[in-house]
C-alpha cells in the first residue's frame, strides 16, 4: 500500500524476507529525506526489529511494517502479535549480558539485536493494539542545523495583528520567530527545536506543531505560541512568547493577550478537550489559564532549584470522569481533584499479583537534553517493575547531562489504567512523589510523580 | 490483519469534532454532588410551555406512542401557513433547527463551495458544513455583530449560503431593517441567504426585520425558527425552515422525513393558537431577570454584553471553565463560551427571579473566590 508519505508492506514471519524489509527502509528513509546516515541507522534498527519478531513474534499473521515520513523524522511502525516476545531490551536502562544464557522465553543475546536498534534510533515506543496485538515504533530525525539565537533589543510599534493564512506561517517567519523567542526566554521555557529553527518549521509544515506568529505594524515578528497534541484529546502549548522591549508593557501584554485568544479560538471546536503547559512563560495573561500545582526543576547542574507552575485550561464544561488509584494515592487525588474543583470517581486498584505478570516490564524514557530532564512513561507491567525503575533513575542520575543523563526525572501515570494507578507504592520505593495532576493529557488523566530523592 | 478503521474515514470527519451533549441532569447532581441543578446553559423558557400545548401533552395517550406521526407535518405546517398567510407547502419541518441546517446545507452546496457565517455565533452551521466536507468562511464580529461588509467582501462564486443568526446567539446583537434590506440587495440572489430566527420571539422593536416579509421581496432568502425557545418545547424537538416553493422544494428532496415526533408536532400546534399571553409573560420574566443581573455584573466590574434574547454573557476573571465547575458545585449549571470563540465570558439564560438570585448568590461567592485565590492567578 502506498500513499504520499506512507509505504506498508505486509511479510511473512520468516527472515528470508529480510533483505526485502531492509531494501524498502534504506529506500524509503532516502526518499522521506534522511541523510545517508541516517538511512543507515533506520536500515539497522529494521534489520535487527524484523530478525528479532521473525522468531519470537507470533506467527498466525503477517507481521506489517510502516514506513512513513513525519516531516522531521521517519518512522518504522511493526505491528504484531506478542507471542514469545519480550521487549525488555527496549527499556533505556536495559544491558544484555552475553553470557548469561537464556532467560525467560528468549535468551538475552536474542535481545542484543533490540538494544542495538534501540539505541540507534531517537526514540523507540511500543504502542497496544488491541488484544495481544502491539505496535513497535522507531524514529530517526532528520538533520538540522543550529541557530543563533536572536537577542537584539526592539521596540516594536502598533497594530499587533495575528494573521493567518492558509497552511499556517510561512517558514522564513517561524524561523525567525524562533530565534526571537530562544533569545529573550531563559531555554527551560522553549522547545529544543527553536534552537534548531529549520526543524521547528518543518514540524509546523508536517503538523506536529502548531504556530501562530504575531507581527506589529510594520510587519516585524512580534510574538509567537506554538502547541502540539498530548494524547487524543490534549494540546501542550509552548508560550506565548513576545518580542517587544519598548518601555509600553502594554503592547506585550497585547501580544499575548492577542497570540492567546486566536490559539483559545483556534482549538476550541476541535476534538481537544484542554490545552496545559508545563513551561508556560511569564507572558501568559492573568487569569486564562488554571494553575495546576508545579514542579521543582533544577536544570542544569550549575543552577539552582526552580520552580515550574503547569498551567491548564479546559475548552469544555467537565462532566466528570473516573480514575484508578492505588488506596495510598486516594488522598492525594482527592485533595487535588478538590482544588481544582474536578469531579472524579476515584477506584481503588492493587497490584496485579506477581504470578500473573510478565517477567519483564517497559518505560519509555524521553529525553530533553537541553533541560536536563527525562520523562518516563510505564508501558508495560512486569514482576520486575520496581527494580526496571529503580536502574532508569540509577541510569539516569549515573551519566552527565551530555551523555543522556537528566537531574530532573518525571513520571506519567495514566490513571485511566487499573494497572498503572496500581503502580505507586513502588514509585514511593523509588523516591518518587505526586505533584499534579493533568486533567484528560492522556487516555484520561495524567498523574505526574516527580523524583525527589536526590533533592532532600 | 484488518485495516485500521480510521483509513476507511474521510479526512474531514477524521478531523472532526464530535459533539458530546452534557449529561442528563440526575448523572451532573451525582457527580457535581448537589441535590439541585438550575438549568441556566441552554436558554430554554423556564416558564414551560403555553397552556394549550401543555393540555395537548397532558392528554397523550399512550397507545398514540405506537403510530407513526405525519411524515410531514401536515397539520403544523397547516397551522403555520394559518399563521404567516403562506402556503403550507412553503414550509418545513424538522427535528430542531439542526436538521434543517443539514437540509439546506445538502441542497446546496457541492464539493468545493462554501458557506459564510460568523465566526461567533451558533456553532452548528459551521460544524454541518465543515464535516460535509465544505469550507466554512468564518467572518469576525464587528462590536459583537454580524459584519454585513465583511461577510459580502468574503463571497466568491462557490459560496452557496451565509447564515447570519439574528439576533446572534450569544451576543444578542441584530441587524434592523435597514441593514437587512441593504445586505440582501448586495447579495443580489447570488446565494442562500438563511436568517436563523431562533430568538426573534423576544425582540420587541419595530426595526427588527421581518424575515416571513423578505422572502417575498429577495427570493433567495429562507428562514429558521424554532418551537425550542420561546415555546418551550425544546424536549419535544421542532423546528422549521419556511422560503419560497421553488428554494423550499429542493431543500425538501435532502430532508429527513418521520423525524419529528406525533406528540411534538400537536404540542406545537397548540403553542402556535395560545401564544399571546405566554409571550408577553416571558418576555416580562426575560426583563426581570436582567434587570437584577446586569446591575450585579457592574458591580463587580465584570463587563457583559446583553441584547435581545433570554441570555446575556459575562466576562470573568478567570476562565470559563473553572466558573463553571465551580458553580456546578453549588448547584448552577451556566454555558461556558470558549466553544463559542470567546474565552473567559459566560452565558447564563434568564429565568424566575428566585432562581435569578440563587445564581447571584453563587456568582458573587465564585467570583470574590477566584479573585482572592492566587490559583487562579498565573501570577501567584
Amino acid at each position: 500500500m502506498h500513499q504520499d508519505n506512507r509505504l506498508t508492506l505486509e511479510l511473512p514471519p520468516d527472515v528470508a524476507f529480510l533483505p526485502a524489509a531492509v531494501g524498502a527502509a534504506e529506500n524509503a528513509a532516502q526518499v522521506f529525506g534522511l541523510d545517508q546516515g541516517g538511512a543507515l541507522k533506520l536500515a539497522l534498527a529494521v534489520e535487527e526489529f524484523f530478525a528479532y519478531l521473525c522468531r519470537f513474534a507470533g506467527r498466525e499473521e503477517p507481521l506489517r511494517m510502516t514506513l512513513s515520513q513525519g516531516g522531521t523524522f521517519v518512522r518504522v511502525a511493526f505491528r504484531f502479535r506478542a507471542g514469545d516476545v519480550s521487549l525488555r531490551a527496549l527499556n533505556f536502562a536495559a544491558n544484555v549480558t552475553l553470557d548469561e544464557g537464556s532467560d525467560g522465553a528468549c535468551a538475552q543475546s536474542d535481545e542484543l539485536g533490540l538494544l542495538v536498534a534501540a539505541r540507534t534510533t531517537d526514540r523507540c515506543s511500543l504502542e497496544s493494539s488491541g488484544s495481544g496485538v502491539y505496535v513497535l515504533l522507531a524514529e530517526v530525525d532528520r538533520s538540522y542545523p543550529e541557530g543563533e539565537p536572536l537577542r537584539t533589543r526592539q521596540a516594536l510599534t502598533p497594530p499587533i495583528s495575528v494573521p493567518q493564512t492558509e497552511g499556517g506561517p510561512a517558514s522564513g517567519l517561524l524561523q525567525h520567530a524562533a530565534l526571537l523567542a530562544a533569545g529573550r526566554y531563559p531555554a527551560r521555557a522553549c522547545p529544543n527545536s527553536f534552537f534548531r529553527p529549520a526543524r521547528f518549521a518543518d514540524m509546523v509544515a508536517s503538523g506536529q506543531y502548531q504556530a501562530l506568529v504575531a507581527q506589529d505594524g510594520a510587519g516585524r515578528p512580534a510574538g509567537l505560541i506554538c502547541w502540539r497534541s498530548s494524547g487524543p484529546r490534549a494540546v501542550v502549548f509552548s508560550g506565548p512568547y513576545q518580542f517587544d522591549d519598548g518601555p509600553d508593557k502594554a503592547l506585550g501584554q497585547e501580544i499575548a493577550r492577542q497570540l492567546t485568544d486566536r490559539f483559545l479560538s483556534l482549538v476550541a471546536r476541535t476534538e481537544v478537550l484542554c490545552a496545559f503547559s508545563e513551561r508556560p512563560t511569564a507572558d501568559v495573561p492573568q487569569g486564562w489559564f488554571e494553575r495546576l500545582g508545579s514542579l521543582t526543576l533544577r536544570g542544569e547542574e550549575a543552577h539552582a532549584p526552580e520552580s515550574q507552575p503547569a498551567l491548564f485550561r479546559h475548552l469544555r464544561e467537565d462532566v466528570g470522569g473516573a480514575v484508578w488509584a492505588h488506596p495510598d494515592l486516594v488522598d492525594f487525588l482527592t485533595r487535588q481533584y478538590d482544588r481544582l474543583a474536578f469531579s472524579r470517581d476515584i477506584l481503588k486498584t492493587e497490584p496485579t499479583p506477581s504470578a500473573r505478570l510478565a517477567q519483564h516490564s517497559l518505560l519509555a524514557t524521553a529525553l530533553d537534553r537541553r533541560r536536563g530532564l527525562a520523562l518516563l512513561r510505564p508501558l508495560l507491567d512486569g514482576q520486575d517493575f520496581a527494580a526496571n525503575l529503580s536502574a532508569h533513575v540509577a541510569a539516569l542520575l549515573g551519566q552527565t547531562m551530555e551523555d543522556g543523563g537528566a537531574p530532573d526525572i518525571l513520571l506519567h501515570m495514566d490513571l485511566s489504567e487499573p494497572w498503572q494507578g496500581a503502580l505507586y507504592p513502588a514509585l514511593q520505593a523509588n523516591g518518587f512523589t505526586p505533584r499534579l495532576i493533568l486533567p484528560h493529557a492522556g487516555a484520561s488523566d495524567i498523574l505526574v510523580c516527580q523524583y525527589v530523592a536526590a533533592h532532600s | 490483519m484488518s485495516l485500521p478503521i480510521a483509513e476507511l474515514v474521510p479526512q474531514h470527519i477524521r478531523a472532526f469534532e464530535a459533539y458530546v451533549p452534557s449529561r442528563p441532569d440526575p448523572e451532573l447532581m451525582r457527580v457535581y454532588k448537589v441535590d439541585h441543578l438550575h438549568r441556566l446553559n441552554n436558554n430554554e423558557n423556564a416558564l414551560g410551555p403555553p397552556p394549550a400545548a401543555r393540555r395537548v401533552i397532558d392528554a397523550f395517550e399512550p397507545p398514540r406512542s405506537a403510530i407513526y406521526p405525519s411524515g410531514d407535518s401536515f397539520f403544523l405546517r397547516t397551522a403555520l401557513g394559518e399563521r404567516f398567510g403562506m402556503d403550507p407547502e412553503r414550509f418545513l419541518v424538522g427535528n430542531g433547527s439542526c436538521e434543517v441546517i443539514a437540509s439546506v446545507i445538502k441542497a446546496f452546496c457541492e464539493k468545493g463551495d462554501n458557506i459564510i457565517t460568523a465566526d461567533k455565533t451558533f456553532a452548528v452551521y459551521e460544524w454541518v458544513a465543515e464535516f460535509s466536507g465544505f469550507q466554512a468562511k468564518l467572518i469576525a464580529l464587528k462590536n459583537y455583530a454580524f459584519d454585513p461588509e465583511a461577510m459580502l467582501a468574503a463571497m466568491d462564486s462557490r459560496t452557496k449560503i451565509l447564515f447570519v443568526c439574528n439576533p446572534n446567539n450569544p451576543t444578542g446583537t441584530w441587524w434592523d431593517r435597514e441593514t437587512m434590506e441593504r445586505f440582501l440587495r448586495a447579495v443580489d440572489g447570488r446565494a442562500i441567504v438563511v436568517l436563523d430566527e431562533a430568538y426573534r420571539e423576544y425582540v420587541d422593536d419595530e426595526r427588527f426585520p421581518d424575515g416571513m416579509e423578505l422572502m417575498e421581496r429577495h427570493k433567495n432568502v429562507v428562514v429558521f425558527r424554532t418551537f425550542s425557545k420561546m415555546y418551550a418545547l425544546a424536549g419535544l424537538r421542532v423546528g422549521y425552515v419556511c422560503g419560497n416553493k421553488e428554494v423550499v422544494d429542493y431543500i425538501r428532496r435532502t430532508h429527513i422525513v418521520y423525524s419529528v415526533n406525533g406528540l411534538g408536532q400537536t404540542a406545537a400546534v397548540a403553542a402556535l393558537s395560545d401564544d399571546v399571553e405566554h409571550i408577553a409573560a416571558t418576555r416580562r420574566m426575560v426583563d426581570r431577570a436582567r434587570e437584577l443581573l446586569l446591575p450585579a455584573f457592574r458591580e463587580l466590574d465584570l463587563p457583559y454584553v446583553s441584547g435581545a434574547g433570554n441570555f446575556v454573557m459575562v466576562q470573568t476573571p478567570a476562565s470559563d471553565s473553572l466558573i463553571y465547575r465551580q458553580l456546578m458545585r453549588r448547584g448552577v449549571m451556566v454555558r461556558t463560551m470558549t466553544g463559542f470563540r470567546f474565552p473567559n465570558w459566560v452565558r447564563i439564560s434568564l429565568v424566575q427571579e428566585p432562581v435569578m438570585l440563587d445564581f447571584l448568590a453563587a456568582f458573587r461567592e465564585v467570583i470574590g473566590q477566584v479573585r482572592a485565590d492566587g490559583d487562579a492567578d498565573v501570577q501567584a
